[in-house]
């Protein structure tokens, strides 16, 4: 019985499969060469597709092309277009590069990011290229009488010895005593004088999360009228518990970098009036850099003060708030003692142990 | 079937990931906005420095010229050989000076005795000098001397040193 059962369940079914389906046939999915022959729809929707092909371009009838003639158009025009229609006008979206329509490169005044400038020759340019790029040139030439050949040195990255079965396919070893690969200083040379690159003038304001934003916005007033320069403002990145500082969630810090003519500017007027005006000064410290040519130091808020810009509406800034700074000097030295040569040329006085 | 189902659900949410790539971006309409640079005012300052001396600059101070009292000319920092600068006195306020207009500067004559001083100076320095200079030549005759009297002989002693 047990066999007998399957069987007659089958004998019931088979009969199904023969009966026709109540789907109707269009909706199948698979098309025939006869199937489309037969159709009468389909023509229908194919009639907006032109025949033709698109490559050959039909020629122009002679008729149109008398007609187009664009400068009796302008002659014949009464007034004048609108000024916008004689003007490019830059994109005002970067699109990407595939997009028709390309913004002009920077460089080009109708750039929406063009900037103008450089209006004048800085003194300081004027100094650097006149005595100081020399000297520093003189200072650092190295005799070397002919035929001499400088001492092979050692790879700077150092292979693994082959100890170890796993120490193949690694890449290479850091330099001994440390991880850090300091930048590589080449004989200074007539292409490779040392100069300002630019000035970075930070200034971390913990009042501005402690209080309110108004530390921040004079800040940011006082930081921009010392530099001729737009601030950026930033967010905390580190926890400091003592402030009640929260990374990411307190804007705390001002920065405004300078390049070019607004750097030089910046410098002069720092070197040549603020310096000196600093109360029991003694310069920069010897030690301060970070060993690839930048040097740092810091201004008190007094010494902010001193600025010619702040000085002259002194009572525009509320007196407690004008903020203390820190002034990053980037030269293009590879080593703090060179970018320490370029700067005391320039007039910023070092004290104490100057430290590499 | 109950098995089945669960299964047949996690592949379907794997292959939704798998296809729908998300790429990080600020801006979903993949256009950059190109915001004009803003750039604070600038006047052109010129800079009258304490010795008279001047150069302009590019500022936001609309003053159109500084004179400067305390700066790299008349500093003890920039100046470290200037006599004039070591007894400088502290008249920031410029109210000595306006005493001295006032009252005259009777009291503060010791300005022709610093000159003196400083004559004096020269020429003891220029008497030192000379001397310096006569020390100088004998000892470098004496060097020349001695080289000329040790050439030989050290070639000599160093065998020696070496037996």
């Amino acid at each position: 019985m047990a066999a007998s059962e399957p069987s007659r369940y089958l004998a019931r079914s088979l009969p199904r499969a023969f009966v026709p389906t109540t789907r109707l046939q269009g909706f199948c999915l698979r098309r025939n060469v006869s199937d489309q022959a037969s159709s009468k729809a389909a023509p229908a929707d194919l009639n907006e597709l032109e025949s033709a092909t698109s490559l050959t371009s039909k020629a122009l009838s002679e008729a149109s092309a008398k007609s187009f003639d664009p400068i009796a158009r302008t002659k014949a025009r009464k007034k004048q277009l609108p000024r916008s229609r004689y003007q490019f006008r830059s994109p005002k979206y970067d699109r990407g590069p595939l997009h028709p329509h390309q913004p002009p490169p920077p460089s080009d005044p109708s750039s929406r990011l063009y900037v103008p400038g450089p209006f004048s020759l800085p003194r300081v340019e004027q100094t650097y290229q006149s005595t100081v790029a020399s000297d520093i040139l003189t200072l650092c030439y190295v005799h070397n009488p002919p035929g001499f050949k400088p001492p092979q040195k050692g790879p700077r990255l150092r292979s693994w010895d082959d100890s170890s079965p796993y120490h193949k396919n690694r890449p290479l070893r850091g330099p001994r005593g440390g991880d850090v690969l300091r930048l590589l200083r080449k004989p200074i040379n007539f292409n490779n004088i040392p100069q300002l690159e630019r000035i970075t003038i930070h200034s971390y304001v913990k009042q501005a999360a402690q209080e309110n934003s108004s530390w921040l916005h004079v800040a940011g007033m006082a930081v921009q009228a010392i530099s001729n320069a737009r601030v950026e403002t930033f967010k905390s990145k580190t926890s400091v518990a003592t402030w009640s500082i929260a990374p990411g969630r307190d804007t705390v810090a001002v920065k405004a970098e300078l390049r070019g003519e607004d750097m030089l500017h910046f410098f002069g007027k720092l070197v040549d009036v603020v310096m000196p005006r600093i109360k029991d000064w003694e310069g920069v410290k010897g030690s301060s850099g970070d060993s690839s040519g930048n040097i740092t130091f810091g201004l008190e808020p007094e010494n902010v003060a001193l600025f010619p810009e702040i000085e002259v509406n002194y009572d525009m800034y509320p007196p407690k708030m004008i903020p203390g700074c820190h002034i990053t000097i980037h030269t293009s030295a590879k080593t703090d003692k060179d970018a320490r040569l370029l700067l005391s040329a320039m007039g910023i006085p070092f004290y104490g142990k100057m430290v590499n | 079937m109950a098995l089945s189902i669960p299964l047949r659900r996690s592949t379907a949410t794997a292959a939704r990931v798998q296809t729908s790539t998300t790429f990080i971006c600020s801006q979903c309409r993949h256009a950059t906005l190109l915001r004009r640079p803003k750039r604070p005012y600038t006047f052109t300052q010129l800079i009258t420095l304490s010795d008279g001396s001047t150069f302009t600059h590019r500022t936001t101070s609309p003053a159109p010229v500084y004179r400067s009292t305390r700066d790299t000319r008349n500093s003890l920092l920039w100046n470290p050989s200037s006599s004039k600068l070591m007894n400088v006195e502290e008249d920031e306020a410029g109210r000595l000076a306006a005493f001295r207009a006032k009252f005259g500067r009777s009291w503060d004559a010791n300005t022709p005795a610093e000159a003196e001083a400083t004559k004096k100076t020269e020429q003891t320095d220029k008497e030192a000098e000379a001397a310096a200079r006569a020390a100088a030549e004998e000892e470098e005759d004496d060097n020349l001397l001695d080289l000329i009297s040790s050439f030989g002989q050290e070639e000599e002693q160093a065998p020696g040193k070496k037996n």
